[in-house]
């Protein structure tokens, strides 16, 4: 407003920055229209809401209470859901958590070269690829139909298909596994970094002493990621039941759930969409979201903690 | 060469063939899958559906990507998959890039708020359902913008890009500040060039993460015009699983069947990324250090 030279120097900092505070309030505002308006709108899981009263509705809707929560609770699945829930995050942190940090030592210990260099960028491939493409090469490798159940007949290792997709009793395991080829190559990136940052120093001294190869991986090595292994390891427990709309756990649940393993594939999430989006239930399947994301917030603030006393710093 | 070379202890000479056996065995594992789908893509379907076939097609045929690039809904779907991971990338990056290079000065006003606002919003959210009550009341639902706008600031990338713009030492913007620059032709002169790295992680990670992305579509699309190419696959691979004996069921026109006509739908959906990934290798590798291992 007022240009002369004088009060262009008396500017406030915030007007000094104003071209770079601009991008950064875009941002803000974004954030606050996607992100922080939708937390806000978990009140629905108290509120007599229906999706008709639009989204202003949440505000206007009467209270209900924890009348959803108790629902839930008391609903005949609540025991099966919370079992699938925790069980499969518990199977993936002790299966798939520690495979990395093998491939990442085997990794270590090749000599340079094509192999070396072909290993790694074929184990980065899977990580790319969408749960939908490997829920369809799933279905052409373990359908009772599929490559791997005709191999084992012709061999005669088997009579009957192993029911890998139908079996309630294969799921979590299919899970696991599934996860385990899909992102091991994936995670060994970071632990692999720890492994070239140890110095060469302590692997000549420690070869002249006379310590063989596997002595010098469990004494050098190992101790030399342990700070990585703990880093990766509580951010691993921060999501282990990680709410997030893409998280594996969820999209493995919805592409490779069917009416035939529904009683060990289903879980909080996909019920959550189930009675939320596809039976019209929004503010029921609101309340049994925010249980999720309540057990979360406790992982995040809890793994957080830890990670301050035992790596020093957190991650806010 | 061979003086140089160490002589192999009696520990290296079991050890070397286990760390190759094992590598190989990893290669197959994670390559073979791949290399099945792309097989049984070029095989006639009725002919694929009795099994047998492991290492090449047995009645070659390219029925199946005929099929594929014939069937109008595949066509379109393709296209909504092909547009909106181009626009999307583009709209995603450029937004995420420049908030974040916002972000990234330290005397930045307030930023200790914005990043805390920017840590709350990675780790919680309000889920599914109040997100889709956000989504109706902004028109977006059944819209093709759906695909574009909801995503297009990755919190995630922005810590990353927040820590890789403060790298960039301050005395660059500085010096071409005093020559009186703007703070835009900063950006796109100084800044941009050095941020390749990082450009290029996003890019992949934005563009694989659009390219792959069917929950949109099953959550928010119901119009059957606006489809991508991610959802069609998982409405094919649903069915088939449903019924046991989908193979031989699934039968459409001729040779090819629905499931053979899906895999070609697949190695479509897979061989781009395939092609571009490793080529993006060194700067994934670095970006992916720097998001999680923060000294």
């Amino acid at each position: 407003m007022n240009r002369n030279a004088k009060t262009a120097q008396r500017k406030t900092p915030f007007q000094k920055q104003l071209p770079l505070q601009l991008f950064a309030l875009a941002g803000m505002l974004y954030l606050f229209i996607f992100n922080i308006i939708p937390m806000v709108g978990l009140i629905m899981g108290f509120k007599d809401y229906d999706i008709t009263m639009g989204f202003q509705g949440i505000f206007t809707a009467d209270w209900v209470g924890p009348k959803y929560l108790k629902e839930f609770v008391n609903d005949y699945q609540f025991p099966m859901l919370v079992k699938n829930t925790v069980g499969i995050s518990l199977l993936k942190l002790v299966f798939t958590f520690p495979l990395p940090i093998l491939f990442a030592i085997m990794i270590s210990e090749m000599a340079d070269g094509p192999l070396k260099r072909l290993t790694q960028t074929a184990s980065y491939l899977p990580h790319f690829i969408s749960w939908v493409i490997i829920s369809g090469i799933s279905y052409h490798f373990l359908s009772s139909k599929g490559i791997i159940n005709t191999l084992l007949t012709r061999l005669h290792l088997i009579e009957e298909p192993i029911g890998f997709l139908t079996d309630s009793s294969k799921y979590w395991g299919l899970a696991t596994a599934l996860d385990m080829w899909k992102e091991t190559g994936w995670w060994a990136i970071v632990f692999l970094a720890a492994v070239m940052g140890i110095s060469q120093e302590m692997y000549e001294s420690a070869k002249l002493d006379g310590a063989s190869r596997l002595q010098r991986i469990w004494y050098i090595t190992l101790p030399g990621i342990k700070p990585t292994i703990i880093t990766v390891l509580i951010m691993t427990l921060g999501n282990l039941f990680g709410g997030g709309l893409s998280g594996s756990t969820f999209e493995q649940s919805y592409l490779l759930g069917n009416t035939m393993n529904y009683e060990a594939s289903s879980i909080v999430q996909t019920y959550v969409y189930n009675v939320g989006l596809a039976n019209g239930r929004y503010a029921y399947a609101t309340a049994v979201g925010l249980i999720q994301s309540a057990i979360s917030l406790i992982f995040v603030f809890g793994s957080n903690f830890l990670s301050k006393k035992v790596a020093g710093s957190g991650l806010f | 060469m061979k003086k140089a070379r160490i002589k192999k202890s009696r520990e290296d000479k079991i050890l070397d063939p286990v760390i190759i056996f094992l590598s190989v065995f990893c290669i197959f594992i994670t390559l073979y899958p791949f290399y099945y789908i792309i097989v049984i893509s070029f095989n006639e379907g009725i002919d694929a559906s009795m099994g047998g076939i492991y290492w090449f097609p047995r009645k070659f045929t390219l029925e199946n990507y005929k099929n594929f690039f014939t069937d109008l809904k595949w066509l379109k779907g393709m296209w909504i998959s092909v547009s909106s991971t181009v626009l999307g990338t583009a709209a995603s990056v450029l937004f995420t890039v420049l908030v974040s290079y916002a972000l990234s000065f330290q005397e930045l006003v307030h930023r200790k708020l914005y990043m805390k606002t920017v840590i709350v919003c990675m780790y919680f959210s309000g889920g599914i359902i109040p997100y889709y009550a956000l989504l109706k009341q902004l028109g977006l639902i059944n819209n093709y913008l759906v695909y574009i706008i909801p995503g297009a600031l990755s919190t995630f990338f922005l810590i990353i890009g927040t820590n890789f713009f403060a790298d960039i030492p301050s005395s660059l913007r500085e010096s071409a500040m005093l020559d009186g620059a703007s703070e835009l032709k900063v950006f796109g002169r100084i800044i941009l060039p050095v941020s390749k790295p990082f450009l290029a992680t996003c890019i992949l990670f934005v563009g694989v993460n659009k390219w792959n992305n069917w929950y949109d579509c099953t959550f928010f699309i119901q119009n059957k015009g606006l489809r991508n190419l991610a959802y069609l696959m998982m409405q094919v691979i649903n069915s088939t699983q449903i019924s046991a004996t989908a193979a031989a069921s699934g039968a459409s026109s001729g040779a090819t069947t629905t499931l053979s006509v899906q895999t070609a739908a697949m190695a479509v959906a897979v061989v781009p990324i395939m092609c571009v990934y490793p080529f993006l290798q060194k700067y994934f590798v670095s970006g992916m250090m720097v998001g999680s291992v923060k000294e």
